[in-house]
């Protein structure tokens, strides 16, 4: 008899994991789920939908138990055994409890919705490799904190100029009274432990600067190119470090590149980036159209989307993707919320890299 | 059909697996007779907020180790007929009226009349909160219960509780009527 009952609710768990029942199921939380808000108050048409959920559910388990042949009262055995009690069959069973009980139907809804809409944000920014500034939730806490970044930025690679113009001057001062080459220069690591040195060194220099005018020229020259190597460099690592101050002065500057080589290059991707990101930022002029775009552009995606599914659906292999598809959701909506972050962040980084550089 | 229904959904309700009973209990009046502010008084959150109900709110309470499942539908003309969509298995009713509104009483008593008379409803108790009673115009609990011929109620269990949504008072008393008379009997 227990055995008999296992096999029951193994059956009718099967089922619940089949297209017969998922496709079903699943296209018609899809299409009704667009009313479903998490306002506190519920809706009239709520109930209204609840009805047809629980008349589909109805006809589709009284099919399959007739065409199985499962008697009510094996169903009924089945699930009163404790096997049917497992955690895993509970969370099986939910969409057949939703008919009996409407909070949980109203939350089944309210997540499918969700899904929705956050599917259509995913294809959005596949499409546009990015996301468009009106869609992105919370985009003035973020352009507050990199405005602040920024801040700390700009005074970093400022610092960091002055620094090297200063360690420069001093070595070109150095470099003399050795009467060394200028490989010295490379061999050298730079900037380690710099700023009571170089400013111990400053006096000396400027001393001695008076009478080498056209030497301190070329090493002005130099290290105006040396800084916007290293700038790049430093900027490159910043965001990743976090702690912006603190890590430029704690690094010494790799060497690998040539400075205009790195500069180049880093400049012509950045500009790249920021090339893609423009016409977005422009479209922050007014909000309120935002805001109706935002919603207009939502409600095509879903369309489109359900338009995909139900093509997908014509194949009943890619059906079974269906059930799969609310797990991986949130994580890709926060990767997407941290990439465009990165992205904003690399576009800024662009603007005053270009300003930076170019004016040299 | 009917009874494959039944089975099915008796099924359905065992899956769910709760210990503890549940009671449905449907809180209806006309609009601006303080369901929501009851509700919310009942569930012990601020009735500070209130706007008209346009759907239905629903708030569980548990009362005596019973979950109470209190669904309070819109009162406004409008809504009404989709009251006899939340009527099945009901196991209470609570009605709730303005006791300040005397205007409205005839309107009041018709519709909780149309609702004594629901299949749906046929011997399901009912309680009904003379509400308002903080204001200086309210009508007194015993005055109402004359005027809605509650006196008649001959199939059904049924009182009438004088009470103030808003400041709570008189709705505790109504609760404990309710576990003595159904909860209890329902065990």
């Amino acid at each position: 008899m227990a055995e008999d009952s296992e096999w029951v609710v193994e059956s009718i768990a099967g089922y619940l994991g089949s297209p017969e029942w998922v496709i079903p199921v699943t296209d018609f939380m899809e299409n009704k789920c667009s009313v479903f808000d998490d306002e506190e108050e519920n809706k009239l048409s709520y109930t209204e939908i609840h009805q047809q959920y629980k008349q589909l559910v109805e006809k589709l388990l009284e099919s399959y138990m007739q065409e199985v042949g499962i008697s009510e009262q094996q169903f009924l055995e089945a699930c009163s055994s404790p096997f049917a009690k497992s955690k895993t069959l509970q969370t099986l069973f939910q969409p057949v409890l939703a008919t009996d009980d409407f909070q949980m139907f109203r939350s089944l809804m309210v997540q499918k919705n969700v899904e929705l809409q956050l599917q259509a944000l995913r294809v959005i920014k596949e499409r546009n490799g990015a996301l468009p500034e009106c869609l992105t939730d919370g985009s003035d806490v973020m352009s507050e904190l990199e405005q602040q970044e920024m801040q700390i930025l700009q005074e970093v690679l400022k610092r960091s100029k002055e620094e090297y113009e200063m360690e420069m001057a001093r070595r070109e001062q150095f470099e003399e009274e050795v009467g060394s080459t200028s490989t010295s220069f490379n061999e050298r690591p730079v900037r380690n432990g710099i700023e009571p040195p170089a400013l111990a060194h400053s006096p000396t220099q400027t001393v001695n600067g008076v009478s080498k005018a056209g030497d301190l020229k070329s090493a002005v020259s130099g290290s105006t190119e040396r800084t916007s190597d290293k700038s790049t460099v430093e900027t490159k690592t910043l965001p990743a470090v976090r702690a912006p101050v603190k890590g430029s002065t704690s690094q010494p500057v790799p060497k690998e590149k040539t400075s205009i080589q790195a500069a180049e290059s880093w400049l012509d991707e950045a500009r790249k980036e920021a090339g893609i990101s423009k016409p977005f930022k422009e479209l922050t002029v007014a909000q309120q159209e935002q805001l109706q775009q935002r919603a207009e552009y939502l409600r095509q995606q879903r369309d489109k989307l359900q338009a995909l599914k139900k093509e997908q659906k014509a194949k009943p292999v890619s059906a079974e993707e269906a059930p799969a598809a609310p797990v991986p959701t949130p994580p890709s909506q926060e990767i997407s919320v941290e990439e465009k972050k990165k992205l904003q962040k690399r576009k800024h980084l662009a603007e005053k890299l270009k300003e930076e550089v170019i004016k040299k | 059909m009917g009874e494959v229904q039944k089975g099915l959904f008796s099924v359905i309700e065992k899956l769910k697996g709760t210990t503890e009973q549940e009671l449905r209990i449907v809180l209806l009046g006309l609009d601006n007779a303080g369901k929501t502010t009851l509700l919310k008084q009942l569930a012990s959150e601020d009735v500070n907020t209130i706007t008209p109900t346009q759907g239905f709110n629903i708030k569980s309470v548990t009362c005596h180790g019973m979950k109470l499942n209190v669904w309070d539908i819109g009162g406004q003309r409008k809504i009404r007929p989709f009251w006899k969509k939340y009527l099945e298995n009901t196991d209470l009713l609570i009605y709730v009226i303005d006791s300040a509104d005397k205007k409205r009483f005839e309107e009041t008593g018709l519709e909780l009349s149309e609702l004594i008379d629901e299949e749906n409803l046929k011997g399901v108790p009912v309680l009904i909160f003379a509400n308002k009673q903080d204001l200086a115009t309210a009508s007194p609990a015993s005055e109402i219960a004359e005027g809605l011929n509650l006196h008649t109620y001959r199939d059904r269990e049924w009182q009438i509780q004088a009470c103030s949504a808003v400041s709570g008072e008189g709705v505790q008393d109504g609760m404990n009527w309710i576990s003595n008379n159904i909860v209890n009997k329902k065990k």
